[in-house]
This record gives C-alpha cells, structure tokens and sequence, in this order.
C-alpha cells in the first residue's frame, strides 16, 4: 500500500461522516416520534379506559340509587297494606320524584291475585273507590299480577288500573326474579303501558318484591309462598341517562342495548354519532365493549372516542416532532458537510489559483503560447536529451515581415488580433511534439526536437511561411503578411542555447535583410 | 431474665387466647358484601360457598353483619375507602395489600376456556391472533401469566369487560368473545351442553392462588382484623371449610383446593 492511499480512505470516511449523521439523526427523530405516538396513545387509552369505567359506575350508581327510592317504598309496606293507596300517594309525593328522580316515569304497586280471588279483589278495588275497575286483559290464568295504584297519579299514570302484567314474557321474567332474590330485578327493554303511541320510547321496569309482614323469607321456597305483591319503577331510557350524576366526557359515542346482542332491535340509548368524518390517515377510533349487569339484567355498553375526544386529550407533538426532528437532521448533516468539506473545497481553489499563476508565469497572456522562461527551459531540456542521445534538434526564429506599419495603421487592437491569429496557425502548422513561443512583438520561436535532419527543419520553416501567407481575416481587415525564418540545427549550428540562438537570430536577420519573406539556414560551428 | 418474662407473657397470651375466641369482640355491626360468580353466589338460589362461608362467620362471631350483593369492581371501591367491612374469596396484589387485609382459606389455578372454532391450543395462538378478543369481569385479578395475557389485550383494545360472569358465557357462545378466564366455581356451567360441545380449556402454567376473606384495613383495626383471621383458621382447623366445599365439589377438588400453604 502506497503512504498516499491511507489519507484518501481517512477523507472519504469524512465525506461519509455527514450522511451517517444524516441517518443517525433521523433514526432518533423516528425514535423520539414513536415514543411520543406510543406515550400519546397510551395517554388517551387511559383517559378513555377512566370514562368507561366512569360511565359504567354513573349508571351503576344510578340504579343503586332508584332501587334505594324503591326499598323506601318497601320499606313503608312492612307498616301498612299493599292497598293502602292514600299512604303510598303521600310516600311517593314526599319523594319529590321530578326534582330527585327525574329519570323516573311512574312508581307503581303490582298485587298478586289468585285466580279464585279474582272476583273478591275487583269487589275490594271497587269499594276502595275505582267503580270502573276490571282487570284486563282478560285471562283465564291461575294467577294474576294487577297494577293497582300508579303515582305520581297525574298525565299518562292516570291509565285504568287493573292491568294484568304477568302474561307478559318480559315483565314476568323479571318479576320472578325479583321474587326469588328478593333484590331488585329489571326488565328486558320494554314500552310502558302507559306509553300509547307507536313510536314509544325504550323503557325498562325496575320490581322489588313485597313479602306477607311478619313472614319469613329466607328461602326461594318461603319467598315464593309469602309474595304479595311488587313494587316497580318505570323509566324511558332517555331520561334515565339524562338524570345521571356527574357528566359524560365529550366527544364519546355511547349506545347501549339490552341483553349482550347489540342489533338495532336491542338498542335502548345513543349518544354521539358513531361515524363522524374522521381526518384521512388519522389511527382508528378507541372503541370498548362493557356488559353491565344492573339489578340481575345485563346491558351492553359500547363506547368509541370521535375525533373531538382524541384532540382534546390527544396531543399533536407527534406530528411537530417529525417536521422538525428531519428537519434539524437535514440543516446538522448540511452543517457538517461544509465544515468537513470546507478545507478540500480552500485547498482545491488554493490548487487552481497556484495552476492559475503557474500558468501566467509561463505563458504569453496575449497568445497564451509558452513564453521565454518556459521555452529556454524546454530548450535545454531538448538539448541535454538530444546531447545524450546523439540527436538533431532545430531552433526557429520568425519574425513578421512588416508588423510595424499593420500596427500603425490599423492600431494595437488590430495588431494584437493578428497575433493571436498567427499564434494559431503557427500551432496547426507544427508538429505536437514541436514548441511555439513568442519572445515579445512579433517574434516567435519554434523549437523542434528530434529532427532527421536540416532537411526536415527546412521543410517545416515552409510549411510554416506558406501557412502565413495565406490572407487574414481580423476585424474586418483582410490583411496580407508575410514572415522572415532563422533556423538554426543542434548541433551542427550550435551546441548550446546561447550558440545556437544566436545562429537562428543570425539567419532570420540575414533572411530579413535579403528582403523578407524567406527562410536562411544558421551558419556551421567553427 | 427478659427471654424468661417473654416466655410466660406468650404463655399467658396462649391461656387467653382461646377466651378471646369464645368471646368475640364485635366492636359495632359489620357489613360483608357478595358478588355473584359461579358456585361462589347465585342470587337466583341465594345459595353458594360465599353464602355459607358468610353464614358460618356471623354464627361463629355472634355479631350482627349486614350482607349485600354488589358488582365486585364496587366492591374493592368500598374496601379501599373503608364503607364496606368484608368480601369473600378475594385475591391479593401489590395495590391491594395497601388497603386490604386477608385471612386465606383455599387456593385455586385459573384456566382459559376457549371456543374450540378459534383453534387455539395454547396461550401464545390466543394472544397471537389479532382477532380473538378476551372477556374478562372489570377489576378481577388471576394469576400471574393470566394477568399478563390481560394487561396486554387490554393496550390491544382486545378484552371485553363485564360486571358479571354469565354475560361472558352468552357472548362466548354469540362468538362476540373467544376466550374467558374460568376457576373451579365456574366449573358447573360447563356442564350446559352447548358450552361444553363448543369449547376447550387451556390451563395456564401458574402455581394456584391463595383466595381470601378480604378485610378494609381502613375500617378494621389490626386486631380486629387478627380475630376474623382466627375465625377462618379454626374452620379451616375443624373441618366445617372443608364440609362447605365438599358440598359444591368433588371431595378430590375440594381437598386440592383447600390442602395450601398460607402465604405470610
């Protein structure tokens, strides 16, 4: 390995230097986008993790609270008779049920009836004031379940009493449940029979069982013998979830349905449109399913974040933190690749300002043909090769014939023009291998390196003399000159630069003297 | 001479002991609340090893203790703020060690029931399939690979949650859920033909875990919590644990279940 090789890989290991911080640099941004996403997405599971578990307890509260209106009812029917209607009036109204438990429609008193009681209750409802009391509809059932007092008795509770619940699938599954456990048992969704028209909103009905007073019912077998009677809640939906504690978080989709199958049919509440407009590429939606069990009846809770709920609890650093993580990632490696690359980028232009100099210190800044340093040095050159190697080589002296009055007459302008011109045909007309200088005015030399013999210098000086007679063409002058040749061989005209140049200025001047426009041949070394 | 005086001070607390217990220190009424779970409670027969259990320690004690019915996630609310004096079969955890004390008396495994249309025949192809979700009941603990399965189904938005057990059965045969967390309580509704026909168990590989009567520490005093845990340990000592278990399960399960070593 060469010593120069070590520095080179040392410098494209530099050069690489500003891309591996380009990549490192965006690797971390990524790094640090992902972290924020994840800790971004983590943070709204959890804030949506806390409104379930929030609305699941609101509505759990909620029906703790309506069965604890309840058993306060049942409570005041261990002192007094299920059929004591003026008591349970004042009870239900001392419950200021519009201000305390506005989700509730009616309150009501359900009385167990024997079939062969039938005509004994209807007698005994009558006495007690309802002369138009029947029971309906009408069934041949060995027992009856009977509404005999709804409150708060105003508006729509003012329906007939009388009505028979327990033919009714729905309402009975309840009612035995609430007879078996002796807890509060609620219903499938229901319409309340108060409710007549078509489009009844979804309802619910809550029943605790009232039991014989003095009875015991610690057994489902002793509950079921000393059942009197219910006590029951009705509610619309809508106004059961309006009267909830505390408040829904906003931007939440909530719908609820009975049961644990959530079809259209089950469908008891909907707040929030399920499928607002989200923004293209933004992440799914946060969604959960709950299944509440409340009062032995299982509803089904589902619950899925809108957009407003994600950029309130969202955070949008995610999106600041890629923008302007690659963008510092560019401008670093843009940074470093200046300062890595600034002193190559000084030395290259140090290089070619030197090469510059170097040039104009050789070279004629008119013809930018190689000047006398430059051609004494490549003379020598020649010469010490030609020495060595036995060799012919031959020096050239020309000078234009006339140059003054083409200077005079037509200005430097002009004059310079034609130089240049000659300058290049003097290029074309000599070898590669041949020198063309200009010493100043209108000289220049040729130098010739291993030549044959005189014959070829000769030869060449020709060619050169014919090639400027042609006429040039230089700012609108045609102009016609002609050339006065030295040439002097090495090392029959001289054996150094200093014989053999004055030998070619020898000739070039016995050519010029004899009238111009010819070439003469150096004299031979004594 | 203080290792002498310790001596007869034990000595002494041993004479007492048994006196304490046979007059047992009911400072004020308690409240124990249920929930229901399998053979642990059903409130459609009020029946269950809870229930006994209950029945067992209020007749032991002689006090007066209220007994109610609530979901079990309102359950540990209450026995963290210390309105609620006791529950049943409870598990312990970090946070729960905080405001909750237990006197242990049976230990139990958990096992995944799957729908045997999932395919799955391990842990790894229930947690691996992006499609399965899981039910579990809000707030319930398992053991410790169980606990991991839920934890990261529930960052996968992959776990369903319910106050209750029997709406996990409905929404494992409905297939809107395909996999449940089952102990041995749970055993019985397996045996409902439909379920048993359409699905697998696959046990997790965790030691059983230690289940207990579950005290507030906020509203019980150390002490009183001590003399309820006695209460436990003699009805695990004179068999009536073992009568009440023996009376839901096969004697071979109920002695498995009860045959543990109490953790510290």
């Amino acid at each position: 390995m060469t010593p120069e090789r070590e520095p080179k890989a040392g410098a494209n290991l530099l050069l690489l230097l500003p891309w591996l911080i380009l990549v490192a640099m965006l690797g971390l941004t990524w790094v640090v986008w992902d972290l924020e996403r994840t800790s971004t997405r983590k943070e709204l599971r959890s804030e949506f993790d806390f409104a379930l578990r929030e609305t699941v307890n609101r509505i759990e509260q909620r029906v703790a609270s309506y069965e604890q209106m309840l058993r306060g009812v049942q409570g005041l029917l261990t002192t007094t008779d299920l059929t004591n209607r003026k008591a349970i009036h004042d009870y239900v109204d001392t419950l200021q049920l519009d201000a305390n438990f506005s989700g509730i429609q009616i309150v009501g008193i359900a009385q167990r009836v024997a079939a062969q009681d039938r005509a004994a209750h209807v007698a005994a409802m009558q006495r007690l004031g309802n002369p138009d009391y029947t029971i309906h509809p009408e069934s041949r059932n060995d027992m009856h379940v009977l509404v005999i007092q709804r409150e708060p008795y105003a508006g729509l509770n003012m329906a007939p009493i009388g009505l028979d619940i327990w033919p009714d699938p729905v309402r009975r599954l309840a009612l035995e449940k609430a007879r078996d456990t002796s807890l509060a048992a609620i219903t499938s969704k229901v319409h309340l029979s108060i409710d007549t028209e078509a489009e009844a909103p979804s309802s619910f009905l809550m029943y605790l069982p009232v039991y014989a007073p003095d009875q015991p019912h610690n057994t489902v077998a002793q509950r079921r013998a000393h059942l009197i009677g219910w006590i029951y809640a009705g509610f619309h939906m809508n106004d059961f979830m309006a009267s909830l504690y505390g408040k829904q978080s906003p931007g939440l989709a909530l719908s609820i349905y009975d049961d644990v199958n959530p079809s259209p049919s089950a469908l008891l509440y909907r707040t929030g449109d399920d499928s607002p407009g989200r923004l293209p590429g933004s992440a799914p939606p946060l969604t959960a399913t709950e299944y509440l069990v409340v009062a032995g009846h299982t509803w089904t809770l589902s619950l899925s974040t809108q957009s407003e709920f994600e950029s309130r609890f969202g955070r949008n650093a995610a999106a600041v933190i890629a923008v302007a993580g690659a963008g510092l990632s560019g401008s670093l490696a843009l940074l470093v690749w200046f300062m890595i690359t600034g002193r190559a980028r000084a030395l290259r232009l140090a290089a070619e300002m030197t090469e510059e100099l170097r040039h104009m210190a050789q070279h004629d800044s008119l013809t930018k043909l190689p000047n006398r340093a430059l051609f004494s040095d490549r003379l020598n050159q020649e010469l010490a090769r030609a020495r060595r190697n036995g060799d012919h080589c031959a020096l050239m002296f020309l000078d234009l014939d006339e140059f003054k009055i083409i200077n005079d007459s037509f200005g430097h302008a002009v004059g310079d023009e034609l130089l240049r011109e000659v300058a290049q045909r003097l290029q074309l007309a000599v070898r590669a291998t041949d020198t063309v200088a200009r010493l100043g005015g209108d000289e220049f030399v040729v130098l010739m390196p291993e030549l044959q013999g005189s014959g070829a210098a000769l030869g060449l000086a020709e060619k050169i003399r014919s090639a400027l007679h042609a006429p040039f063409l230089v700012n609108g002058h045609t102009l016609s000159i002609s050339c006065s040749l030295g040439v002097a061989i090495f090392p029959d005209n001289g054996d150094d630069e200093i014989s053999l140049t004055k030998s070619a200025d020898d000739a070039m001047y016995r050519a010029k003297d004899g009238g111009g426009d010819s070439v003469r041949i150096g004299h031979l070394a004594v | 001479m203080i290792a002498r005086s310790l001596i007869s001070f034990l000595l002494a607390l041993g004479a007492i002991g048994p006196a304490c217990a046979a007059a047992f220190d009911c400072a004020r009424p308690y409240t124990l609340a249920l929930h229901e779970h399998g053979l642990l409670y059903s409130a459609d027969t009020d029946s269950g090893i809870d229930k006994d259990v209950t029945d067992e320690l209020i007749r032991r004690s002689g006090c007066k203790v209220t007994v109610s019915l609530l979901p079990r996630a309102r359950i540990w609310q209450l026995i963290e703020s210390g309105a609620l004096d006791f529950s049943l079969s409870g598990i312990s955890n970090a946070e729960r060690e905080r405001y909750a004390g237990f006197a242990w008396y049976f230990s139990n495994k958990y096992y995944l029931l799957v729908r045997k249309d999932s395919g799955v025949q391990n842990l790894a192809a229930f947690e691996g399939n992006e499609r399965l979700q899981l039910g579990t009941i809000r707030s319930f603990r398992y053991s410790e690979s169980a606990n991991r399965l839920v934890d990261r189904l529930q960052a996968a938005n992959r776990l369903n949650q319910s106050s209750g057990l029997a709406p996990l059965y409905k929404t494992l045969m409905l297939n809107h859920i395909q996999g449940m967390i089952i102990e041995p309580f749970d055993f019985p509704a397996l045996e409902a033909k439909a379920i048993r026909d359409s699905t697998s168990i696959v046990e997790f590989n965790d030691p059983s875990v230690p289940h207990g009567l579950i005290m507030s520490k906020r509203s019980l005093a150390p002490a009183e919590q001590a003399q309820w845990r006695a209460l436990i340990d003699g009805m695990r000592r004179d068999g009536s644990m073992r009568r009440i278990f023996d009376k839901y399960f096969k004697p071979e399960l109920a002695a498995s279940m009860l045959d543990f070593q109490p953790p510290p």
